[in-house]
C-alpha cells in the first residue's frame, strides 16, 4: 500500500482538480451533455480507478482532465494551472512533461522501433539525442525490454507493445500517468505484467495514475475508486470501503 | 503550494524531423510509390514538351541555313521572271544579312553610286519599321487611319498634307495604338519618301529590263534548263543584265539545279514499266507497290545503285558518265532535303508560353499539373486519414502543429523530388527517343545540352513546389487534429 495515499488526504496536494466541468457536444440542433458538472480532486501519488459503461462520459472526463479537450463550462487545473489558460505551445509542453499517456491499443508508431517510439516525447521536449538514447534505454530496462530495443511494434506481442508505450508514456518523467483501459487487449497473464508495472511505479516514483477501467484486479490495488454514470460522477470511494462489497459480490 | 512552470514547447530540429518523415516514407512505401508515379507522369509530360521545343528550336536554327539553300533554284527562278514588289524590295534591302550580293544588286539595277545604296538602306529600314506597324494593324483600325491603302501605298497616300494631319489626329484618338516611333520622325520619313519611292522605281524598272533581256536568251528552254549553265554562258547572261551572282553562289545553283535533273532523271526511269518490273523482281514485290519513296530509300546503298545504273543505261538514258556513287549521293541528298523539310514542318508554330513550348502547350502543361495537384492533395489527405491515430498520439507526446505540419510538408517534397527527377529523365529519355525518329542526323549536330539541363532543373524543382503547395491544405488538416482523437479505439 502506498503509505502517501494512508495519510488524510486533505493534507496532501491537489494536483487535478476540476470545478464544475461540463462538456455539451453540439450535433446540429441536438446537444448531447457528455459531462454535466463534476467537481473532483485528484492529489499527488495517487492510484485512482475510474469505471463507468459505455457512453457514460468518462472518455470525455479523460480528455478533459488529460489536457486534450477543453470543457464547455467549468474549469480543470492540473498542478493550479487552469488548462483553458495556456496556449497551444503551453499545451504541448504540458502534455509533453506533465502527462504520461497509455491508450488501449498502444498507439505506437509503426515505423519507429521500440527505442525510436520511447524517445520521441524526449526530442519533443529538447533532451539531446545521446542523453535521450541512454534515458530510453533505462526506461525499456524497466519494463524488461532491453533486449529487444530495436525491434518495431509489428514484431512485439501485445503486452510488449503495451510495455513499450509504458516506458514512452514514462520519457520525461511525468508526474500524472493516464490509462484508458491499459488492460482491456491483453490477456490475463500480460495484462497482470502491465498491473504489476503500473503499481510499481506508483508506489516507487510516486507517480499519481489515473486508470479507465473494467478490470477487478486493478481495483485491488488502486488507492480510491470511482465511478461515472450519465456525465456525472456516481460515487468516490477508498477502496477499503469497497473491499467488503466486492468480498460479497465474488 | 507551488505551480508548475509552464513553458512553450521548444522546436524540434530540422535533421530530426527529416529523419522522422523519411522513416514514415520509407513505412508507407506503396502510397509513396503511387504518389511519385502521379507526379512522375505530370513532370514526365512537362519535361517531354520541353525538351522536344528545345531540340527542335535548335535544330530549326542550325537546318535554317541548309533550309535556305534548298530554296536557291525557287529564289533565282522567282528573281529572274518577274520584278520584286516596292514592299518586297524594301524588305530585302532592310534585312539585316544584306550581303555584298545584294547591295551589288541595288548598285547595279538601280544605276546608283555607293553613298546612295547607303541612304537606300538606311531608309528603307525606316519603310520596314513602319510597313509592319501597318500589317499588324487589325483592318478595321488601319481603315479608319489611312483608308484603302496598302503597303508602300500608305505612304503615297500620306503625302497629301490634309489627308496626313486627319492621319494623326485619328492615330491620337486612338488609345490602345503605340506608334511605333515619334510622329516627327515618321513626318520626316514622309516627306523622303518620294526620293525614296523614284529610288525603288528605278530598281524595278532596272529589274524589267534585265528580265527581258534574260528571257530574250532563253533560246526556248525553260528557265530552270538555262540554269544548268548558271557557272557557264547563262551566268554571264544574268551578270551583264544586271542581277549580281557570286562564283560561290553560281555553282552551288548549278549543282542544285543539276541534281534537280538528275533526280527527275531517276524518277523518269522508275516509272517505265521495265525498270519498275525488274524492281519489283528485285524486291519481290507486285509492280503496282513500287514507289519513289521506296526505290529512293533501296539506292541508298552501293549494290541495288550500281544494279539500278546498269537498268538505266541498258535502257538508254543518258547517263554514261555516272558511277554508282553519283546515284548514292543523290539517294542521300535526297533524304537529307527530306529530312530538313520535315524539321521545318515540325519546327513550325514553336516559341511563345513557357520557354518557348508555346501557347497551346502551355496551357496543356498547365493542366496535366492541375491534375497532378489534385492527385497529391488526395493522396496527401489520404494518407493523413490514415494516420489520424498516429498524429494524434504525437500531439498527445508532446508534438507541435508545425511540426506535425512539416513532416507531411516534407513528406510530399520527397515525394516530389522523387517524381520529379523520374519524371525528368523519363520525359527526356522520350523526348530525345522520338527527336531521333524525326530528325535522326540532324539532332546530334543540335542537341541544346545547357538548354536542357536549365530545364530539367526547372522540372524538378517544379515537381517539388507542386507536390509541397498540393499538400499544404492535407498538412493542415493533420496539424489542427485533436491530440483526443488518440483514445479512439477502431
Amino acid at each position: 500500500m502506498n503509505p502517501a495515499a494512508v495519510a488524510d488526504a486533505e493534507e496532501r496536494r491537489v494536483i487535478i482538480r476540476s470545478v464544475g466541468m461540463k462538456k455539451i457536444y453540439r450535433r446540429g440542433a441536438e446537444l448531447t451533455h457528455a459531462l454535466r458538472g463534476v467537481d473532483v480532486e485528484i492529489y499527488t501519488g495517487e492510484f485512482i480507478s475510474v469505471m463507468g459503461p459505455s457512453g457514460s462520459g468518462k472518455s470525455t472526463f479523460f480528455n478533459m482532465i488529460g489536457a486534450l479537450d477543453s470543457p464547455s463550462e467549468g474549469r480543470v487545473f492540473i498542478d493550479e494551472v487552469d488548462v483553458a489558460q495556456l496556449t497551444a505551445e503551453e499545451l504541448a509542453f504540458l502534455r509533453c512533461r506533465k502527462i504520461g499517456y497509455i491508450f488501449q491499443s498502444y498507439n505506437l508508431i509503426q515505423y519507429m522501433t521500440a527505442l525510436e517510439n520511447v524517445t520521441t516525447p524526449m526530442a519533443f521536449g529538447g533532451v539531446t539525442p545521446d542523453e535521450s538514447r541512454k534515458r530510453g534505454m533505462e526506461l525499456l530496462e524497466l519494463v524488461g525490454l532491453k533486449e529487444r530495443w530495436f525491434h518495431r511494434p509489428i514484431e512485439m506481442s501485445g503486452g510488449q507493445q503495451q510495455r513499450v508505450a509504458i516506458a514512452r508514456a514514462l520519457a520525461n518523467r511525468p508526474s500524472i500517468l493516464l490509462c484508458d483501459e491499459p488492460t482491456a487487449n491483453l490477456d490475463h497473464k500480460t495484462g497482470d505484467e502491465i498491473l504489476s508495472i503500473l503499481e510499481k511505479l506508483n508506489r516507487e516514483r510516486g507517480v499519481t495514475i489515473i486508470c479507465a477501467t473494467h478490470d477487478h484486479r486493478m481495483m485491488n490495488m488502486c488507492d480510491r475508486l470511482m465511478w461515472i454514470r450519465d456525465g456525472a460522477i456516481e460515487r468516490i470511494a477508498r477502496r477499503d470501503e469497497v473491499e467488503v462489497q466486492l468480498a460479497s459480490i465474488e | 503550494m507551488k505551480p508548475i512552470d509552464v513553458q512553450p514547447q521548444p522546436l524540434l530540429g530540422f535533421a530530426r524531423t527529416l529523419r522522422i518523415a523519411l522513416s514514415g516514407v520509407k513505412y508507407r512505401l506503396f502510397r509513396a510509390a503511387v504518389t511519385v508515379a502521379v507526379i512522375t507522369v505530370a513532370m514526365a509530360f512537362l519535361m517531354n514538351i520541353l525538351a522536344e521545343s528545345l531540340i527542335k528550336r535548335t535544330v530549326a536554327d542550325t537546318a535554317r541555313d541548309q533550309i535556305a539553300g534548298m530554296r536557291r533554284i525557287d529564289r533565282w527562278i522567282a528573281r529572274l521572271s518577274i520584278p520584286q514588289t516596292p514592299g518586297e524590295i524594301i524588305q530585302q534591302a532592310a534585312s539585316a544579312d544584306l550581303d555584298d550580293d545584294g547591295r551589288d544588286n541595288l548598285r547595279a539595277l538601280g544605276q546608283m553610286a555607293d553613298d546612295e545604296v547607303d541612304d537606300m538602306i538606311t531608309a528603307c529600314v525606316d519603310a520596314a519599321v513602319y510597313l509592319d506597324f501597318f500589317d499588324n494593324l487589325d483592318y478595321g483600325r488601319r481603315r479608319v487611319l489611312v483608308g484603302r491603302a496598302e503597303g508602300t501605298m500608305i505612304f503615297d497616300r500620306l503625302q497629301d498634307a490634309a489627308f496626313r494631319d486627319a492621319f494623326f489626329q485619328r492615330l491620337n484618338d486612338m488609345k490602345t495604338v503605340r506608334f511605333v516611333t515619334e510622329p516627327d520622325r515618321f513626318t520626316t520619313f514622309l516627306e523622303g519618301w518620294p526620293g525614296l519611292r523614284a529610288r525603288i522605281d528605278r530598281i524595278r524598272s532596272g529589274q524589267t529590263l534585265a528580265i527581258q533581256m534574260i528571257q530574250g536568251h532563253l533560246d526556248g528552254r525553260s528557265l530552270m534548263e538555262a540554269l544548268r549553265e548558271a557557272d557557264g554562258a547563262f551566268g554571264a547572261v544574268i551578270r551583264d543584265s544586271g542581277f549580281s551572282m557570286s562564283d560561290a553562289e553560281a555553282a552551288l545553283l548549278t549543282e542544285q539545279v543539276g541534281q534537280v535533273a538528275d533526280n527527275a532523271l531517276i524518277e523518269e526511269a522508275m516509272n517505265r514499266a521495265e525498270i519498275r518490273q525488274a524492281i519489283a523482281a528485285r524486291r519481290d514485290i507486285l509492280p503496282g507497290d513500287v514507289t519513289p519513296a521506296l526505290v529512293w530509300d533501296m539506292l541508298k546503298s552501293d549494290d541495288h545503285a550500281a544494279w539500278y545504273l546498269g537498268l538505266m543505261n541498258q535502257h538508254g538514258y543518258p547517263v554514261a558518265n555516272w558511277s554508282p556513287d553519283t546515284i548514292n549521293d543523290l539517294a542521300d541528298a535526297r533524304a537529307h532535303a527530306f529530312l530538313l523539310k520535315q524539321a521545318e514542318r515540325a519546327t513550325t508554330g514553336t516559341g511563345g508560353g513557357l520557354m518557348g513550348i508555346g501557347e497551346r502547350m502551355t496551357w496543356l502543361a498547365l493542366v496535366s499539373m492541375l491534375v497532378c495537384a489534385v492527385g497529391i492533395a488526395n493522396a496527401m489527405l489520404m494518407s493523413v486519414t490514415e494516420r489520424f491515430r498516429e498524429i494524434a498520439t504525437l500531439k498527445c507526446l508532446g508534438a507541435l502543429d508545425g511540426f506535425i505540419m512539416t513532416v507531411f510538408l516534407i513528406e510530399a517534397s520527397i515525394l516530389g523530388l522523387v517524381g520529379g527527377i523520374v519524371g525528368t529523365l523519363l520525359g527526356l529519355l522520350i523526348a530525345l527517343l522520338r527527336m531521333l525518329g524525326i530528325f535522326r542526323g540532324l539532332l546530334l549536330q543540335a542537341v541544346p545540352l545547357p538548354e536542357l539541363l536549365a530545364a530539367s532543373v526547372l522540372s524538378i524543382a517544379i515537381g517539388i513546389v507542386l507536390a509541397a503547395i498540393s499538400a499544404v491544405y492535407p498538412s493542415l488538416r493533420a496539424a489542427r487534429l485533436a491530440p483526443m482523437e488518440a483514445m479512439r479505439i477502431e
